[in-house]
């Protein structure tokens, strides 16, 4: 009986554990494909825009921007990951002491 | 004839399109060591701490941006690559140090963010105050290629 409960209990510790993961899993994903794709999304939609409403830019003009523009998002992208990591890891880590204890 | 030719020589083209691949090649071998040597830090720190995962990913994110700036580079040198009837020596020359700017500085990036990544992932497990310090390192870290995109940009503007 004792080692029924017992069992139980690690399942659902186990189920915890797991969603805990593919939270963390999803959250990182997300990220890392915003990191991957924004930049090379920017770089082809800035130029195809830049290119249509200004049409009078030189292709180099038009193709230094996007570029410009592409590590621009790139940047904040990676920011918004630190800020995301530095705040919400805090918040993780001070819940798993809580459930240790 | 005989000036558009040696203005305009059959091989002008090839020093475009090693500045291409070199941009590209030169960041990826750095972003590869970067990812690979934080990597393993990774995954010696996540046996202890696993909750430390996401904080612990940013070097490899970073080692990343490393190839993106060498894809950017690439792709603007690709787009001014044109027949050899009208690609002039001077610019194969500028698109060939535009890439060599950004590849050799995307590789240098790459050794010091797989380094630091290493080392400040393992040294973050026991001691999370280093955490900002360890962001810090990698900004530095990151920013050399930073400087090799910009020159390579400012290269192709020529």
């Amino acid at each position: 009986m004792a080692n029924k409960k017992g069992n139980n209990g690690g399942r659902t510790q186990q189920q915890i554990n797991d969603s805990k993961d593919y939270s963390t899993f999803k959250v990182v994903f997300f990220y890392c494909s915003l990191i991957v794709f924004l930049p090379v999304a920017t770089f082809f939609l800035l130029k195809s825009t830049v290119l249509e409403r200004f049409f009078t830019m030189s292709e180099v003009t038009t193709n230094i921007y996007s570029a410009v523009g592409a590590v621009v998002a790139l940047h904040l992208a990676l920011g918004l990951y630190i800020y995301r990591a530095y705040f919400g890891g805090a918040l993780q880590t001070s819940d798993t002491y809580k459930k240790v204890d | 004839m005989s000036d558009a030719q040696s203005d305009n020589p059959i091989y002008g083209p090839f020093f475009g399109v090693m500045g291409a691949a070199s941009a590209i090649i030169f960041s990826a071998l750095g972003a590869a060591y970067g990812t690979a040597k934080s990597g393993t830090g990774i995954a010696a720190m996540s046996v202890m701490r696993p909750e430390l995962i996401m904080k612990s990913i940013i070097p490899v994110v970073m080692a990343g941006i490393i190839a993106i700036y060498g894809l950017v580079v690439a792709v603007l040198i690709a787009g001014a690559l044109e027949d050899p009837t009208t690609y002039t020596l001077y610019k194969g020359f500028i698109h060939l140090g535009a890439g060599l700017s950004v590849g050799f500085s995307g590789l240098a990036a790459g050794f010091a963010i797989g380094i630091v990544g290493d080392a400040g992932v393992r040294g973050t497990a026991q001691q999370p105050r280093l955490f900002v310090g360890m962001i810090l390192i990698l900004i530095f870290a990151e920013v050399l290629g930073l400087y090799g995109l910009i020159v390579a940009i400012y290269l192709y503007t020529k």
